[in-house]
């Protein structure tokens, strides 16, 4: 069974309907928001059953669109956060990847402005590596990042995008060895992207961020996780109902090959690890839990196939 | 910028100088400066680095005066003075209060002010400068300038005659011949150096 991920989008009457079917059919609701009258659904869903779930949403009015981005954390990694990022571009791409399903976090350095300044120090990086893919956004001139990005990608080991004011073709050429990906001509802006080449802009970086998950994607298909991060969500959000009263947007997060859960470290990484998944597998047999240095939440890091020998 | 007579931002990066004329002309009209400024150089060089700006600016000599954000309708020994807009009402109370004192001005509400018993005319009180837009414009121009320079470049040196700026920032120790740089900048323009 392959899941997708998708979104589905539907008043909010009889929506139980459709996350109890989504939940049947096997697959997992990541994110749910209800906004006035409109339920919006972010859920990894059996390929062969969208069809299944347009037929059955059609009376309700849902649609399901596909969302590419849906169970990714992505870092949206702004130079400061001084009025010379923000809120233009760095707010403006942070918000258009959410809108697509992802859960978009900004990391602002501490000293990323400049040239021979700039710099990054070891928590950044670290909550940076805690991510999926990191997005760099940086300057104008083709100088400074040359100058600047080996700095900033010592250390970083997640894949990463790297949008600037220089064209494609001068990006690739002045970072060595290259990155991941390129968005070019998206360098410092002091206005709202709306107009039609600005948004046309976003778009080209969305497709470039999925090109690149989509490339990690593979190679974890190539040797499968123990379990799906979705699942464990659920688990846990059903083995430790403290969850429900964590404030946060999203109390559990999933990324594509692990899980932050906003609950104190010190507290209940224990209960966490105990967790039966299935048949006597603990959740700590088959995932790291560690303390993630974003505030003191909880890091689950699903271990691959080869690496336990175990598939639930 | 259809207000500036001259304009021009110059940069061995071709690009990068058309990513920053966008970006002066955004943060100048944001903050509403573009009215000020007659003529406008800029240069950066990220190789130095360093960030130039030198202008020419236009004199205002328009105060805001009481007639100009308020209606006045006299009324039995009352006057009733109806804001239009509220920008300098905060300035306009403390001026009615030192000159006539608390016990005669009255604010009901957001909009209304009521002036019992002041030896005043109405067209006295609408002669009344509350505010002087000219008294914040350097403060409001430095702070445009340390949004368009790059952030990095924290190093600055402003220079302000009546009707010319000069703003050098850059990351490293501004150099010590930059007055020279600056000269270069103004006579590209057409103007002598403050």
């Amino acid at each position: 069974m392959t899941l997708v991920p998708v979104t589905y989008k539907g008043g909010i009457f009889q929506h139980d309907i459709v996350v109890d079917l989504i939940e049947d059919l096997g697959g997992y609701v990541v994110q749910k928001h209800v906004l006035a009258q409109e339920v919006v659904l972010q859920c990894f869903v059996p390929k062969e059953d969208i069809e299944l779930i347009r037929r059955i949403s059609r009376p309700l009015f849902g649609e399901v669109t596909d969302s590419p981005l849906v169970g990714t954390e992505i870092a949206v990694v702004s130079m400061s956060l001084e009025i010379h990022h923000l809120p233009h571009p760095s707010c403006d791409i942070a918000e258009y990847v959410r809108r697509l399903g992802a859960k978009s976090n900004m990391v602002s350095l501490a000293r990323g402005p400049g040239k021979r300044i700039a710099g990054m120090n070891d928590e950044e990086r670290d909550v940076i590596n805690e991510h999926d893919i990191a997005v760099f956004l940086l300057g104008n001139f083709e100088h400074c990042i040359e100058h600047k990005m080996p700095v900033f990608r010592r250390g970083i080991e997640v894949p990463l995008v790297l949008c600037g004011g220089p064209d494609i073709g001068a990006l690739k050429r002045i970072t060595d060895p290259p990155v991941d990906g390129y968005v070019g001509n998206v360098g410092r802006f002091m206005r709202r992207t709306k107009e039609a080449d600005e948004l046309s802009k976003l778009d080209e970086i969305i497709a470039e961020i999925t090109r690149v998950l989509e490339k990690r994607r593979e190679e974890i298909a190539k040797d499968p996780l123990s379990v799906a991060p979705a699942r464990l969500m659920g688990l846990i959000k059903e083995r430790i109902p403290e969850i429900l009263e964590v404030t946060s947007p999203t109390p559990l997060t999933v990324q594509m090959a692990g899980l932050r859960v906003k609950l104190p470290y010190d507290t209940f990484a224990e209960r966490v690890k105990q967790i039966e998944v299935e048949d006597g597998v603990l959740l700590g047999e088959i995932a790291e839990v560690q303390p993630s240095r974003m505030r003191d939440y909880i890091l689950v890091r699903v271990l691959p196939f080869s690496e336990t020998n175990t598939v639930v | 910028m259809l207000a500036v007579e001259y304009f021009e931002v110059e940069c061995p990066e071709p690009q990068g100088a058309e990513y920053y004329r966008q970006i002066a002309n955004d943060v100048l009209l944001d903050h509403n400066l573009l009215k000020v400024i007659n003529k406008l150089h800029i240069y950066i060089d990220p190789k130095v680095p360093v960030f130039v700006a030198v202008a020419t600016l236009k004199r205002i000599t328009t105060v805001v005066r009481v007639g100009d954000c308020a209606n006045i309708n006299p009324l039995e020994g009352k006057m009733t003075l109806s804001l239009s807009d509220e920008t300098y009402l905060a300035p306009m109370l403390k001026i009615f209060w030192d000159r006539f004192g608390k016990d005669h001005v009255d604010q009901p509400d957001r909009f209304t002010i009521i002036l019992t018993g002041v030896p005043a005319t109405p067209a006295e009180i609408e002669q009344i400068v509350i505010g002087d837009p000219s008294a914040s414009l350097h403060k409001d121009l430095i702070y445009a300038f340390r949004c368009i320079a790059p952030e990095g470049f924290r190093l600055r040196s402003e220079v302000f005659s009546k009707d010319k700026l000069t703003f050098v920032a850059s990351e490293n120790t501004l150099a010590e011949d930059i007055g020279a740089l600056v000269a270069e900048m103004f006579k590209k323009m057409g103007e002598v150096p403050p």
